[in-house]
C-alpha cells in the first residue's frame, strides 16, 4: 500500500512538472507513467545553457507509450534512467535531487541495481553510493560469460567495497554466478548515428564479423553498449525490461515497435551555451543542436571534407569564446600525440605508440564516436591507468577484480597476463583477455546535461575528463588548450 | 597460367632478393619521431634498419608495437637510409604476443632525419595474394591469426565468387610455420595455431552464407622447414573454391 500511495505521488509530481513545460518552463524529471504530451522541440536549462531535444516525428505522447510506462514489476520505466532533461541519460545532479525530493523512495534507487547491493538496507542513502555520487547503475553479468562458457582467464575479487561480487545471493560464488560492475547510463538519442553499422560486414579492428541483427540479418554497429553484449534496440529494451524494470515474461512486439520508433527520432544536443550564446543561429556551425542531428547523414567517417564536427571557422573570427570553441575544435582535430598502449587501438594494425589526434578515435562525423565498433581499454578501468586509487589494494568505491590469463590464451595486448580491473568490460561477454577493460566509446552530444563522464562516472566535469587524456596520454595541453577543449566540448 | 602467376610472385618475393641479404631476427623496435609521420626502425648487430612509416590498417605495413619485441624478415635494400636507417625491402614484422617491457624506445624528432612523404615500395603482398579466380593465400604474423584488412577483404570476394559460380565447396587449407632466424635461432609457430586459423576463416565464411557443409578444413600438421628467406610465406591458409 505505502509502495502504491508513493508511486501515486511520484506520478502526480511528474503530471504537474509537465503541465508547466507545455505552459512554458521545461520540466526537469519525467515520472514514469506521467501523462503528457512532448512537444517536438523541447530545451532544458543546465550548468552550461541549455540542451535542445527534438522530437522529429512530432509531438509524443507519453501515456501509454511504452517507453515511458512502468512494464514491470519495480515501477521503473525506459525514461527513469533516460530522462530528456538529461540529453536521453542520467546526471548524477539528477539522480541526487531524485533522492532529495522522495527520500530515496523514487523507483529509481530500485534495489536490484539503483543500490550498491541488493542486499544493503535500502533506506540509507550510504546504500546507494555509487548512484548518488558516480551516477551508477549496477550491471551483473553471468560469469562465465553467455558467449563463452571457457573463458580465457579467471576472475577473482580482490576488493569488493559494496560487498555484492561476495554476497552470496547475487555473487560471484552464488547459486546464479555473476559479476557486478557499475556503468553510467548511455544516452537513448541520436541513434542512427550510434546504430549506423561500419561498412562491410567486417569489424575491421579485429577482423571478425561483426555481429548480425537476428530479425534482418545485417551487420550492426555493436556501439550501442558499453560492453556491446546487445547490437539491436530490440534486444537491449528486452534486457532492460529484465534487467533494470524486474520485468517477467517479454515485452509484446507492439511495446518493442514503440520504444523503438520513440528513441530512433529524438535528437538532443545543446542549443544555448551561456558564453558563446545562440549555438543554432542561421549561419552558425553546423553540428550544433538536434535539427542539424537529425539532418546530417549517419556512418560517415572524419575526413578534411567532413571532419567530426564539421566546421567552425566562422567562430575563429568571433567573440573571444566562439573563438576558443573553434580552437578547441583543431585541437580535438589536428592536435597530435602518442596514443599508447590502448587495446583494440594500438594493438590493431596501427602501431604503438601512434601519434594521432583525438579524431582518429573519435572519428564518426556528428557523434564523435567510433566508426567501427568501439571498445578500446581506454585505461579508465585498468591499473595501473585506471580513474581509481593508485593501488588496487587502496580503499576505493569501485570493485577490483584480478584476471588472470590462461597460457594458452593470447595475452592483453599491454597489460599482459594478470590484470587489475574495476571494470573488465567487453572481456565480461568476450571471455578474451585483449578485451578486458574494453569499453565502448561513447558519443559526444548534449554532455552538459549528462555529467559525470566515462562509463564508471569517473570525471566530474568535463575539465577532469580533459585531465584524464592529458595524464593519460601525456597531452602536455596547456591551460589555454584544455579550456579550449572543455568549452568545444560543452556546446556539443 | 596458374602455376606460372605463382612463379613470377615467388620471383618478386624471393627469387629477385636472392642477390640481396636476407635478414630474420628478434628485436625491441624503435620509434623515431620526425616533422611528419614517425617511423619505425630496428636495430640488429650494431646496425639501425627502417621498417617503416606510421600508416592507416589499409596499408601493407602494420607497425611494430612497443612493449612487445618483434620478429623482422627481410631483406636489406640498396639505396641512401631512410629515416636514419638502412631500408629493408620487403619486410614483414610480426609483434611477439608476450609484453615485455625492455621495448620501450621513442627517439625524439631531429633535423635532417625525416619519414620519406610516401614509404618505399614494398611487395603490396604481405598479406595476401591472389593465385588465380577462385583462390587466394592469406598470410600472418607470427603465431597469430589475426586477419589484417587485405585478408579480410580477399575473403569476402572469394565468397563472391563462390556465390555467382555456384561452385561446390570451398577448400581450407591451415599451415603453422617456422622462422630461421639469422642467428640460426630456428623459431616454430605454437602447435595450435593453424588450427585456431582455420576456425577464424571457417566462422567467417560461414557467417558470409556459405553452407557449412561446403566448407572444407584442413589443418595442415607439419611445419615446413625454415629457410631464412621465405618464412613469412609459410604461416598462411590457403583458399580455393572448387567447382
Amino acid at each position: 500500500m505505502r509502495k502504491l500511495v508513493v508511486l501515486c505521488l511520484v506520478a502526480a509530481a511528474g503530471v504537474v512538472a509537465i503541465r508547466a513545460q507545455v505552459s512554458a518552463a521545461p520540466f526537469t524529471w519525467l515520472a514514469p507513467g506521467s501523462a503528457a504530451v512532448l512537444p517536438q522541440e523541447m530545451t532544458f536549462d543546465n550548468a552550461l545553457g541549455r540542451l535542445g531535444v527534438l522530437n522529429a516525428e512530432g509531438p509524443v505522447e507519453t501515456k501509454g507509450n511504452p517507453f515511458f510506462e512502468p512494464l514491470g514489476s519495480n515501477g521503473r520505466a525506459c525514461v527513469t534512467c533516460h530522462q530528456p532533461a538529461n540529453a536521453m541519460s542520467l546526471s548524477v545532479d539528477t539522480v541526487r535531487e531524485r533522492w532529495r525530493a522522495t527520500n530515496g523512495k523514487d523507483p529509481l534507487f530500485a534495489a536490484i541495481d539503483g543500490s550498491d547491493n541488493p542486499a544493503l538496507p535500502q533506506d540509507r542513502e550510504s546504500s546507494h553510493s555509487l548512484l548518488l555520487n558516480r551516477g551508477l547503475i549496477r550491471v551483473g553479468l553471468p560469469w562465465p560469460p553467455s558467449q563463452n562458457p571457457d573463458p580465457e582467464f579467471t576472475i577473482e575479487i580482490v576488493r569488493d567495497p559494496t560487498g555484492v561480487n561476495r554476497d552470496p545471493v547475487w555473487g560471484l560464488k552464488s547459486a546464479k554466478p555473476a559479476v557486478s560492475v557499475f556503468r553510467r547510463p548511455r544516452p537513448a538519442t541520436n541513434l542512427k548515428y550510434v546504430l549506423a553499422p561500419d561498412n562491410g560486414p567486417f569489424n575491421v579492428k579485429l577482423g571478425v564479423l561483426l555481429d548480425k541483427d537476428p530479425a534482418t540479418g545485417k551487420p550492426v554497429s555493436m556501439n550501442m553498449m558499453a560492453d556491446a553484449r546487445a547490437g539491436t534496440l530490440a534486444i537491449q529494451a528486452e534486457s532492460a525490461y529484465h534487467d533494470h524494470q524486474e520485468g517477467k515474461g517479454h515485452l509484446s512486439q507492439e511495446q518493442l515497435n514503440r520504444i523503438i520508433t520513440f528513441e530512433s527520432q529524438v535528437y538532443a544536443a545543446q542549443m544555448w551555451d551561456n558564453s558563446a550564446k545562440d549555438l543554432v543561429e542561421s549561419g552558425g556551425p553546423g553540428a550544433l543542436g538536434p535539427q542539424n542531428l537529425q539532418r546530417e547523414t549517419a556512418g560517415v567517417l572524419n575526413s578534411p571534407a567532413k571532419p567530426v564536427f564539421l566546421s567552425f571557422d566562422r567562430w575563429k573570427t568571433d567573440t573571444a569564446f566562439r573563438q576558443s570553441v573553434a580552437r578547441g575544435n583543431d585541437i580535438f582535430l589536428n592536435r597530435t600525440f602518442w596514443v599508447r598502449d590502448v587495446a583494440h587501438i594500438n594493438s590493431i594494425g596501427l602501431g604503438n605508440p601512434a601519434k594521432r589526434s583525438c579524431a582518429v578515435c573519435h572519428n564518426a562525423v556528428m557523434s564523435g564516436m567510433d566508426r567501427a565498433p568501439g571498445w578500446v581499454d581506454l585505461g579508465t578501468s585498468n591499473f595501473p591507468t585506471w580513474t581509481e586509487p593508485k593501488t588496487e589494494n587502496e580503499p576505493g568505491q569501485l570493485p577490483v577484480f584480478k584476471l588472470t590469463c590462461r597460457a594458452a590464451a593470447k595475452p592483453h595486448p599491454f597489460l599482459g597476463r594478470v590484470i587489475y580491473s574495476s571494470d573488465p568490460g567487453r572481456a565480461l561477454i568476450t571471455g578474451k583477455c585483449a578485451d578486458i577493460g574494453a569499453i565502448t566509446m561513447g558519443q559526444f552530444r548534449g554532455l552538459a546535461a549528462r555529467a559525470p563522464y566515462f562509463s564508471n562516472g569517473s570525471a566530474k566535469n568535463l575539465m577532469e575528463l580533459v585531465d584524464y587524456y592529458d595524464r593519460r596520454f601525456d597531452m602536455r595541453l596547456t591551460t589555454q588548450e584544455k579550456e579550449d577543449l572543455v568549452n568545444f566540448l560543452g556546446v556539443l | 597460367m596458374k602455376r606460372l602467376v605463382g612463379l613470377f610472385l615467388a620471383a618478386i618475393l624471393s627469387g629477385a632478393q636472392a642477390k640481396a641479404e636476407n635478414l630474420s631476427f628478434v628485436t625491441c623496435p624503435i620509434v623515431r619521431d620526425t616533422k611528419t609521420v614517425p617511423c619505425w626502425l630496428a636495430e640488429y648487430n650494431g646496425e639501425t634498419y627502417y621498417l617503416g612509416n606510421q600508416g592507416g590498417v589499409a596499408q601493407d605495413f602494420y607497425p611494430p608495437q612497443l612493449n612487445h619485441r618483434v620478429l623482422v624478415e627481410g631483406a636489406i635494400a640498396g639505396g641512401p637510409r631512410v629515416c636514419g636507417g638502412v631500408p629493408l625491402r620487403p619486410v614483414k614484422t610480426s609483434v611477439l604476443l608476450e609484453i615485455d617491457r625492455a621495448c620501450d624506445t621513442i627517439l625524439p624528432a631531429e633535423d635532417g632525419i625525416g619519414a620519406p612523404q610516401s614509404p618505399p615500395n614494398r611487395s603490396a603482398n604481405s598479406w595476401v595474394r591472389s593465385d588465380g579466380p577462385g583462390n587466394s593465400t592469406l598470410y600472418f604474423d607470427f603465431d597469430n591469426d589475426f586477419l589484417s584488412l587485405h585478408t579480410t577483404n580477399a575473403i569476402q570476394s572469394l565468397v563472391q565468387q563462390f556465390q555467382q559460380s555456384k561452385a561446390s565447396a570451398i577448400e581450407v587449407s591451415a599451415y603453422r610455420g617456422s622462422s630461421k632466424l639469422s642467428n640460426g635461432t630456428v623459431m616454430v609457430e605454437q602447435e595450435g595455431i593453424a588450427a585456431a586459423r582455420a576456425s577464424k576463416v571457417h566462422d567467417i565464411l560461414v557467417g558470409l552464407g556459405v553452407p557449412q557443409a561446403l566448407v572444407k578444413v584442413q589443418v595442415v600438421t607439419g611445419v615446413r622447414e625454415p629457410d631464412g628467406i621465405d618464412d613469412p610465406w609459410s604461416r598462411k591458409i590457403e583458399l580455393s573454391v572448387k567447382h
